[in-house]
């Protein structure tokens, strides 16, 4: 964030707090003006956040904790990397030979093994409370990696699928709606984002300014955060709507969407990459359905190559464009699935030890934290939740995780207090 | 004592409430409290709103739309001194009135999303039943009776996560959030311990979803692990710290609880209710929240629900912390109205007559002077975003042909009017409900800005809209005037007038694309989407 950027930054929240003044409890208190907001800035400066949600749950096994020889450990065999000593599937050639920008986290134990409950979870880091709405971790990135000018929506998700999609939560809480998510059910680009032909482009930019003019009447002397927001989100349309080609994969050379592939999924993560590039600070594409119940090896045989083949040439393209040091790629699944396997050959909900990878921004490449048994029942060592992931993902982006906002008078740090971050995994 | 001598002695402090004497008027009371408070911290308040801006506050507040041009019309010519009482109990017999307050008592009762209390609520608001009896409903409603069936829904939603059941209770009715207190002792507030969350939550602890009902036991209860390590059974305690001493119970044995599953089963099948307990925890709540001193955290609740409703901020705030170390702004305000709550039977319509009633509330939401007083003094009208329906019915009836709002035939009026209405009922969703930091998202710009649907709803060239009408005018300025009057509500002013005047001039070769466009830019304007 540039010096001039963090002052419209703090013009515009500083609006929206007047009213609070005295009355401040009422309002959330904004600690953007905290002393080392500073230094702050320029180590949050221009990092992303791409996250791959595997919705349904991926199997650990089949991916980045393979058990080969075991009795839970399916036909698939484990193959070296590049990193030494580090294992994964074999369904993950790709993948094996770039391992030196990823970090695995094998020693999750999430404990939530419903798909409702376990998404809200890993989109929340925390358990839900009453009376409190809490912001996902893209309305956090949102908040504290956007330019509150930006021309480009700071939160995208890609969910087409209908399968889970109630269930991968896209909510700013008590952030408020400004952080809220532009959600995608269909192809791949966003609603409402194109000028309709019935007006030119000249009437609708200037519609748009009588629009402003007579709302600026009546702003005069009136003071509310609420309506500031609405003349915020006006005055974000065009910029918005200039964004529309980001959106537009055909705009790439054919050479990049060649590399990416025709599946849905791998044309949407080139749009993240698109977006990210462009300055969006949080888009999450997600993958369904994984839920592999019955035909675990079949479903993942399918599904881990294509994930392979995307996360591989995504970490190389952000790498070729020298984004990939200010760039996160999460991926991360509701939880993972049981090393048992079932009488019709699937795999069921398993929260208890499964795994996450981060690769990119602020990680340290080719670690493995934490490991589980030998069949893979159990967390080893290195026992972790969804809590410390969070915190870790907000500090490898340069968050600090016991980071407070106010709601009302109420301190709410961004993980609950006294979480700490997997340093291991950290640069 | 004289009526108005005696509010100024009591609004002071002076004498207490009880010697005043004759019939106190709710307004009267609130504005000299509220002057008094005013004087004492030296501010001066903005001055009242005029007739045009009075009438659409009170409309949208009340009946939930704006008012038509006609209704506009009527108001502002009319000499009577006595309009603006007219006005209000006209609003307030208004079936629509019904609907508007159980839509928003339903916004804050059920879970996001939900409606399933709205019929129970619009019901309760016709029959005038009291806010008591509506939460003796909800917290315990007979299964016998249709109505109370529906009301049960308040705990039905929500009796899965105990919780959430507890916490909602205390928040929505004696605005008091304890969920802090549910891991520890509250952090900030000494009079809230761990043992007051288990407390409020053994009232709930033998409540449970049996098919399509709520059953509850008349045995178990409640544990809980302190801070430091120690396990204790939780006794019954309400928010005051008051114990409520039960008579003995035993658990029943195995071959009991068995012939019990077998049984609540059957009746779950059978679509039964399960038979009421001899000793209900929940009925016991109901007792002593709304009975003796106690019920002054019921009874202030509500009162400042409906003051931040009216008034677009609480006497105390967050609305649920009202407790000791947040006092109110005007605690003896909260207290007289709290008083006269249960002294008329928790009659919420007569809270808000008195409530629109006041100066206070025909304040100008503007205030150009430099020191802006904060909004605890009420000396400023605030700026209240509309909820879903109030939006969508300000942009259904401001893009209506005002004729037809028009006619001499007053019932095909009336049914023209509930019919755009209902349409506003179904518009509603498109848009987000207001929390008490909302903020307009871009996904509403960006609707109103590129939508097809909404598009040709709002802006069509047809004999019953807006811009059917428009187009049939001679004169810009007539364009400019109609349209102002049908969607804000009042006369333009000159530099408005200027510049939409202007717009239209330069688009005299495509003038329906203009006239599109003005109505466009009114509809979307801030001065629509809020209560001002």
């Amino acid at each position: 964030m540039t010096l001039q950027n963090s002052f419209s930054r703090r013009r515009f929240l500083g609006q929206s707090t007047l009213v609070g003044a005295g009355a401040a409890a009422s309002v959330m208190s904004l600690d953007i003006l905290k002393s080392e907001a500073f230094s702050k800035q320029l180590k949050q400066k221009g990092k992303r956040v791409l996250l791959l949600w595997l919705a349904g749950g991926v199997s650990q096994l089949e991916t980045f904790d393979p058990k080969p020889g075991r009795l839970t450990g399916g036909p698939f065999q484990a193959i070296q990397t590049a990193v030494p000593g580090v294992e994964i599937s074999e369904l993950m050639p790709k993948m094996a030979t770039r391992l030196k920008h990823t970090a695995i986290i094998r020693s999750l134990n999430t404990k939530i093994g419903d798909h409702g409950g376990g998404a809200r979870l890993m989109h929340l880091g925390r358990r839900d409370e009453p009376n409190l709405s809490y912001p996902d971790m893209g309305s956090v990135m949102a908040r504290e990696l956007g330019r509150p000018d930006s021309k480009v929506p700071d939160y995208v998700t890609f969910y087409t699928a209908t399968e889970g999609r109630g269930n991968a939560v896209g909510q700013a809480g008590f952030l408020g709606s400004r952080y809220a998510p532009m959600f995608l059910t269909t192809g791949n680009k966003p609603q409402n984002l194109e000028r309709l032909e019935s007006i030119s482009d000249l009437d609708h930019r200037e519609r748009a300014d009588l629009r402003r003019v007579l709302s600026a009447r009546f702003t005069q002397g009136r003071v509310s955060p609420a309506l500031g927001s609405h003349n915020v989100a006006y005055g974000r349309v065009r910029g918005l709507m200039s964004s529309e080609a980001l959106f537009d994969i055909t705009r790439e050379p054919k050479s990049i969407q060649d590399k990416y592939g025709p599946s849905l999924f791998a044309q949407q993560t080139l749009v993240a990459r698109r977006l990210i590039e462009a300055g969006t600070p949080f888009v999450k594409v997600s993958r369904a359905w994984w839920d592999s119940h019955g035909q675990n090896f079949e479903t993942h045989l399918e599904m881990v190559t294509e994930l392979d083949h995307v996360m591989s040439t995504l970490l190389d393209d952000l790498q070729e464009r020298g984004l990939l040091e200010d760039t996160l790629v999460i991926t991360l699944s509701e939880f993972g699935r049981t090393p048992t396997i079932n009488g019709s050959l699937g795999r069921d909900h398993f929260a208890r030890a499964w795994s996450a990878t981060l690769s990119g921004c602020g990680i340290r490449g080719g670690t493995v934290f934490g490991s589980t048994d030998e069949d893979g029942q159990h967390v080893k060592d290195g026992e972790v939740g969804a809590a410390e992931l969070f915190a870790t993902i907000y500090a490898a982006v340069g968050i600090d995780p016991q980071h407070e906002y106010y709601v009302g008078s109420r301190p709410v740090p961004l993980v609950d207090s006294g979480t700490e971050v997997i340093s291991e995994v950290l640069a | 004592m004289r009526l108005s001598q005696s509010i100024i002695l009591l609004a002071l402090g002076f004498v207490p409430l009880s010697m005043v004497q004759g019939e106190t008027l709710i307004q009267d009371v609130v504005d000299s409290m509220l002057d008094a408070k005013m004087q004492q911290v030296n501010i001066t308040a903005a001055p009242m709103a005029d007739d045009y801006n009075i009438l659409r506050r009170t409309t949208l507040d009340l009946i939930g739309r704006i008012p038509t041009s006609a209704e506009v019309d009527r108001y502002v010519t009319s000499e009577d001194s006595n309009k603006r009482e007219q006005m209000v109990d006209q609003l307030l017999q208004s079936p629509a009135y019904q609907k508007h307050l159980a839509y928003d008592l339903n916004l804050l009762l059920a879970p996001a999303g939900n409606n399933e209390l709205q019929n129970f609520l619009e019901q309760a608001v016709t029959q005038r039943r009291g806010w008591d009896q509506m939460f003796r409903a909800m917290l315990l409603g007979d299964y016998e009776d249709e109505l109370e069936r529906q009301a049960m829904k308040f705990v039905k939603l929500r009796v899965k996560d105990l919780d959430n059941l507890t916490n909602a209770t205390s928040s929505l009715f004696f605005g008091v959030n304890i969920s802090c207190a549910k891991c520890h002792d509250h952090p900030l507030v000494i009079e809230w311990t761990q043992a007051h969350f288990y407390g409020m939550k053994s009232f709930f602890n033998r409540s449970f979803e049996n098919g399509d009902f709520v059953g509850e036991r008349d045995y178990g209860a409640l544990q809980y692990q302190t801070t430091d390590g120690k396990q204790l059974d939780a006794q019954m305690m309400f928010l005051s710290g008051k114990v409520i001493e039960e008579p003995q119970w035993t658990s029943p044995d195995a071959e009991k609880q068995k012939a019990e599953k077998k049984q609540l089963e059957q009746l779950a099948k059978d679509k039964q209710p399960v038979p009421v307990p001899q000793y209900s925890r929940r009925a016991q709540l109901l007792d002593i929240a709304l009975n003796g001193d106690d019920r002054s955290y019921f009874s202030k609740s509500i009162v400042n629900r409906i003051w931040y409703r009216t008034f677009g901020y609480g006497l105390v705030m967050p609305l649920d912390q009202m407790h000791p170390s947040n006092p109110a702004s005007h605690p003896k305000l909260l207290d007289f109205l709290a008083q006269d709550m249960s002294d008329h039977g928790y009659d919420l319509t007569r809270l808000i007559r008195g409530l629109v009633l006041t100066q206070a509330y025909a304040r100008s939401s503007r205030y150009d002077g430099e020191n802006r007083p904060p909004q605890l003094w009420f000396a400023v009208a605030n700026v209240k975003p509309l909820t879903p329906q109030q939006y969508a019915a300000a942009l259904l009836f401001g893009a209506r042909n005002p004729s037809q709002f028009a006619s001499e035939d007053v019932l095909k009026t009336q049914a023209e009017i509930e019919s755009v209405h209902a349409q506003a009922r179904t518009l509603a969703v498109k848009f987000d409900v207001p929390s008490d930091e909302f903020q307009v998202s871009v996904d509403e710009a960006l609707l109103f800005s590129n939508d097809a649907a909404l598009e040709k709803d709002l802006l069509a060239n047809r004999a019953d809209r807006l811009i059917g009408e428009l187009m049939i005018l001679s004169t810009d300025a007539e364009v400019v005037a109609t349209a102002s009057k049908s969607i804000m509500n009042r006369p333009v002013t000159k530099q408005e007038q200027r510049v939409m005047m202007k717009y239209l001039k330069h688009r005299q070769d495509r003038r329906e694309a203009a006239v599109i466009q003005l109505v466009w830019a009114l509809l979307t304007s801030s001065e629509v989407r809020f209560n001002y």
